[in-house]
């Protein structure tokens, strides 16, 4: 634990952390102007090239706004609930390698915040502990809509926690790690996709349900509950709400790629460069699958979960397991 | 130093949300004090090198379990309303039960030569310990046994509460 250590952390740090805090307005805006294209329309395009400030506009507007705390909430809780949302998203990418080792000073340094060695367990135990900005947003506003999508969110995320993680079981197996850094260096001469595409496929789709996107965006289904959990937040909460949401799609998507897409292997282009297109891509994924698909209803969405996912999840885990006993 | 400091750190976290757990009047906030030693336990099983329980006790028990916990008590809605024991008879289990762990621990630790044994203890683990596969290799070779009963057991209750929540009630 010397000096360099310390300071190569705190840059890794602050370049993931000011990443995600700058790629988040410009993904903000990729949406709604792909959105916008899909349904024959031409999104945002006054403020800026393109449109492209347009999100930063709204959110110096979100800075200012009043923040108003219902008079009956819980205004403790009511505080923390959003600062959860966002903490736990940017803990979990603190795991996700984005690069090969690079030498900086004639030191190795690699391209990861930190190299545990449950990596994968880090990730889907920070994403668990998200629900809680969901669950304690709905309580502490103290109102029944957002009451009842946090209820629902908890209940979706439990069941959606399940599969998710069975899913990625497989690909353990066959690598021997639980560090996201090892699989992707596994991955060198074949993606994890070819020979665990039913993982990833309910990988994606539980991913998705976990992040609250459409098609799976009941905790805020606003024919139904206004804006969910988050009816009540207005100013930087909300916009720290909104915050998380993309995080965690950047969590989600950062992990598929480690893990069934080589990561930041690629030909010719360096790592970091591979890592970030894929990532645009599984982000644009997202926004298409918003604008493609309508919202489940409740029912379907748990009998998806638990009728289909779970137990196409754990066949999965059994059939690789065999495969690998056999195989050596 | 740096494990002192972090050790003291979280100790002292995880007594001062135990305290909050236990004094607090809001089942929720209780709930959420419950979180907060879960997670200081949590940052000890790292310090004892034991990372592998440390994420488990993560994703299980703050991020699964502890998020049921919450589901339970928002959907009761419980304010203190008809509780089983008199809040006297309660502090008086409280207090037996505290002084019984008490107690226990104290044996353990005066039964170990105080502080004495540490060193030692650290400085013979193996290379691997507390890593996945380390624990994994006992759990099915030493203690297969017990591991398999304890899936069993816990089979048997999650087949128990699917029966209970099925029956009808006539």
């Amino acid at each position: 634990m010397d000096a360099a250590f310390l300071i190569a952390s705190a840059v890794k740090v602050l370049i993931v952390l000011g990443f995600v805090l700058i790629a988040v307005p410009f993904i903000v805006w990729m949406e709604r102007k792909v959105i916008g294209h899909m349904q024959d329309r031409i999104g945002p395009q006054r403020v800026g090239p393109f449109g492209l400030l347009q999100t930063i506009a709204d959110g110096i507007k979100l800075f200012f706004k009043e923040d108003i705390i219902p008079g009956q909430a819980d205004r403790v809780v009511f505080f923390l609930a959003p600062a959860l949302s966002v903490i736990t998203a940017f803990v979990a990418l603190s795991v996700v390698p984005f690069g090969d080792k690079v030498t900086v000073f004639g030191r190795e340094v690699p391209l990861h915040i930190a190299d545990v060695n449950v990596a994968i367990l880090w990730v889907l135990g920070t994403t668990s502990m998200g629900v809680y900005g969901i669950v304690l947003g709905g309580w502490a506003s103290n109102s029944k809509y957002p009451l009842l999508g946090g209820l629902r969110s908890s209940a979706q995320m439990i069941s959606y926690e399940l599969a998710q993680g069975i899913s990625l079981v497989g690909v353990i197996l066959m690598t021997g790690t639980l560090s996201l850094a090892g699989i992707v260096r596994q991955q060198e001469h074949m993606w994890f996709i070819v020979p665990q595409f039913f993982a990833f496929v309910i990988f994606l789709l539980c991913g998705i349900a976990e992040t609250n996107r459409a098609p799976f965006d009941l905790p805020e289904a606003e024919t139904e509950l206004v804006a969910g959990f988050h009816t009540e937040f207005s100013s930087m909460k909300f916009a720290l709400y909104f915050l998380a949401e993309y995080a965690n799609m950047m969590v989600v998507s950062a992990v598929a790629i480690s893990v069934f897409f080589g990561g930041w292997h690629g030909p010719i282009l360096p790592p970091v460069v591979w890592f970030l297109i894929k990532l645009s891509l599984f982000l644009f994924f997202f926004v298409w699958l918003r604008a493609t698909f309508p919202r489940l209803r409740y029912d379907q969405l748990m009998a998806f979960g638990w009728k289909v996912l779970l137990p196409l999840s754990l066949l999965n885990l059994a059939v690789t397991a065999v495969v690998v006993a056999l195989t050596g | 130093m740096v494990e002192a400091i972090l050790f003291t750190l979280f100790s002292l976290s995880a007594v001062a949300f135990s305290l909050g757990m236990v004094f607090r009047r809001n089942a929720v906030h209780c709930a959420l004090h419950l979180v907060g030693v879960l997670l200081s336990l949590s940052g000890m099983f790292v310090l004892l090198h034991a990372q592998f329980i440390a994420a488990i006790q993560i994703l299980v028990y703050a991020g699964a379990i502890m998020v049921l916990f919450l589901f339970v008590v928002m959907l009761l809605n419980v304010r203190g309303e008809s509780p089983l024991l008199t809040p006297g008879a309660a502090k008086g289990f409280g207090f037996f039960f505290a002084f019984i762990a008490f107690v226990e621990l104290l044996w353990i630790v005066l039964s170990r030569g105080g502080s004495e044994g540490l060193p030692e203890a650290v400085a013979a683990l193996s290379p691997g310990f507390g890593s996945p596969s380390e624990i994994g290799r006992i759990l099915y070779t030493t203690w297969l046994f017990p591991f398999e009963v304890t899936s069993i057991l816990l089979m048997i209750a999650v087949v128990g509460a699917v029966v209970l929540a099925k029956r009808k009630f006539a």
